[in-house]
């Protein structure tokens, strides 16, 4: 059996999600009185495009611009913690973390971690420039943000 | 006139002192924004709006025409300096400008850029002020046929001038329809694709989707290629005075591309990428010494630049006339304006001539703060393009998380925010482009609604789609703009393989 390309993968990942989007299309309920259009038409006629158009996405040979380009060696060869894919992971980690303690944690003392923290681990070493930028801006955000366009942040463990 | 009475009124708007701040603000925070690599005038955009959110509607559109045209001059710059394009609509100011700064005069790139960009703008404004009010005028016959119609190919136009592969762009169309309709559907009530959860049911805003998919998905592609820090060679900026006798050269190819550009940026989904092309290549075939172009040649700078600047102008006709964005950046200025309470189109002419006259006079204003104020202060402002990129990353991350929270108040946006991050990230990897998921996603919701209230009209005959001219000539145009590359393609073939 040859191996899918790129597209066709993406083409059944695809091609999935409308049939379940189509899926969810037909269990959108009616409306009591008749109309010549209802709720779920317009979703119907988008999943079924969404069906055809990964027919084509099958068919359709990947270009250059449609394959990921291959990343720096020197930099896959850095510590697993290091690599260009694990930086998107931790950070992705980070922000659910910052999400889920933004409340009890409270909005500056979250986000100077956050922007201390990241800023670190991608490298730089100046830590004290790190920690005054990073607790200038998130200050200066928080200040603008609650006391001039009266939006409220979480205050959290900081009695702010 | 009239015209002219009604600009007069825009500025006075356009020159209340607060007014007047904002100008300068967006013009300068845009340039700040534009220059950073990666981030072009639709990030600096959504990142502005959770700012004006609480601003009158005037006020807040002032700014962000100024974020806009910041944006893009601070493109240049980068563009310039670092042959690094913060967006595609400066990628032809690199061909030339890189080149100039290399030889010592990045200074004299930059003022050419600057005043190029004056120009182009000014002119265009002046266009826009002549054709918006008659377009407005045509647009007041538009029924919900003709603006299904407007909005399919407005659709289709971006896809098909976008350089990735023609189905993925659809399929990315597609898909911002599919978002823009999650939640209860306003004419019946249902619920649509809430998966139950009540954060779903006013939907997905459109900030989450745009920021995901523009600047965090920036951030994860940056620490993909490794963003962690390689620096990026720096060629000193140098004088930024001009001879008249270079004056003299760029004159004619900034006036005939700033006509070229404004005329590029009406048409729906063309804007300042195609515009800068376009004028590029115009003054390389027009040139005696055309051959120079690409080694630091003045007009391979002064050309795209004011192509590009007088697009922009030109691509906010449609979105003030019709209400219907021909870009991915006007799209998200459209979303800006929804979240004010504005809704733009034929009718906002007379309903609210102080956010139409104002933005006018205001891009005139803001054309002069770019020229005055961020040429001088250039050198000065390059200094950010030094900032170490880890520090910066992180920066862009924490403003992303402001945007959202600021809006929402709400932790399940800041993980769908994250969810369109990595959506934005698979996107760019495997060449989909984003511009048409955004555009969709903003035109989605509307385009059901016109879809249906025609259909409403006609008793459910979808024949009304065709039997209105003006809807039957946009629905061609649409199947033309997707045909025409596809038989191109095949043409191309059937010429290479015979040769």
């Amino acid at each position: 059996m040859t191996r899918l390309n790129t597209n066709q993968i993406i083409a059944l990942v695809l091609a999935a999600l409308a049939v379940g989007y189509l899926a969810m299309a037909w269990q959108i309920r009616p409306f009591p009185l008749p109309r010549p259009i209802d709720s779920d038409m317009f979703p119907k006629v988008l999943g079924f495009t969404l069906l055809g158009l990964s027919l084509l996405l099958f068919l359709e040979k990947p270009k250059a611009q449609d394959i990921p380009e291959e990343l720096d060696p020197e930099e896959q060869a850095a510590p697993l913690l290091l690599k260009p894919w694990s930086r998107v992971i931790v950070t992705t980690l980070a922000i659910v973390a910052y999400a889920l303690l933004l409340v009890p944690v409270g909005f500056v003392l979250a986000s100077v971690s956050l922007v201390f923290g990241l800023a670190w681990y991608y490298g730089y070493r100046r830590h004290g420039v790190n920690l005054a930028t990073s607790l200038g801006v998130v200050l200066t955000l928080y200040l603008t943000m609650t006391r001039i366009m009266g939006v409220y942040l979480p205050t959290g463990l900081l009695p702010l | 006139m009239e015209s002219l009475n009604n600009l007069m009124y825009g500025f006075g708007i356009a020159l209340e002192p607060m007014n007047i701040v904002y100008v300068f603000a967006g013009v300068f925070a845009g340039t700040i924004i534009g220059m950073l690599p990666g981030l072009g005038p639709i990030s600096a955009l959504a990142l502005m709006i959770p700012i004006t959110f609480a601003m009158e509607p005037s006020s807040g559109l002032i700014l962000m025409a100024g974020v806009y045209y910041g944006a893009i001059f601070g493109g240049s710059s980068s563009s310039i300096l670092l042959n690094a394009p913060g967006v595609a609509g400066t990628v032809a100011t690199s061909f030339d400008g890189y080149p100039m700064a290399k030889q010592g005069l990045a200074g004299k790139a930059l003022a050419i850029a600057a005043y190029a960009s004056f120009v182009g703008g000014t002119i265009s404004i002046v266009f826009l002020m002549l054709v918006a009010p008659m377009l407005s005028k045509v647009a007041v016959s538009f029924g919900p046929a003709e603006y299904f119609s407007l909005m399919v190919l407005g659709l289709t136009a971006v896809v098909s001038l976008s350089d990735k592969s023609l189905v993925k762009g659809l399929i990315a169309a597609v898909i911002g329809v599919m978002i823009s309709i999650m939640g209860i559907d306003l004419q019946t009530g249902t619920e649509r694709f809430t998966f139950g959860t009540a954060h779903l049911l006013d939907g997905i805003d459109f900030l989450v989707v745009a920021l995901g998919i523009f600047a965090l998905a920036e951030v994860f592609y940056m620490l993909l290629r490794g963003g962690g820090g390689k620096e990026q060679p720096r060629n000193a900026i140098g004088s930024l005075k001009l001879s008249r006798s270079e004056v003299r050269e760029i004159a004619p190819p900034i006036a005939r591309s700033s006509v070229l550009g404004f005329f590029t940026g009406v048409l729906p989904g063309a804007g300042a990428t195609i515009g800068s092309f376009l004028g590029y290549s115009m003054e390389k075939r027009l040139a005696k010494d055309g051959d120079t172009f690409g080694k630091g040649n003045i007009k391979g700078v002064a050309a795209p630049e004011a192509a590009n600047n007088a697009a922009c102008t030109g691509s906010f006709v449609p979105l003030l006339t019709l209400g219907v964005p021909g870009s991915g950046t006007t799209a998200v200025l459209l979303g800006a304006l929804l979240v004010m309470g504005v809704s733009p189109g034929p009718a906002m002419l007379v309903d609210r001539p102080d956010v139409f006259w104002g933005v006018i006079a205001s891009m005139y204003i803001g054309n002069i703060f770019l020229l005055v104020l961020n040429l001088p202060l250039i050198p000065y402002i390059a200094k950010i393009l030094e900032m170490p990129r880890p520090l910066l990353l992180a920066l862009i991350l924490i403003f992303c998380m402001v945007g959202v929270y600021g809006m929402s108040f709400s932790v399940f946006d800041l993980l769908l925010l994250l969810g369109f991050g990595l959506v934005g990230l698979g996107m760019r990897l495997f060449g989909f482009p984003a511009a048409p998921l955004i555009l969709a996603l903003i035109l989605g919701a509307i385009m059901e609604e016109s879809m249906r209230r025609a259909l409403q009209i006609s008793g459910g005959d979808w024949s009304i789609f065709i039997d209105k001219p003006i809807s039957m000539w946009l629905l061609i145009i649409a199947a033309l703009s997707l045909l025409l590359p596809v038989v191109k393609q095949g043409m191309a073939r059937i010429r290479s393989a015979r040769a």
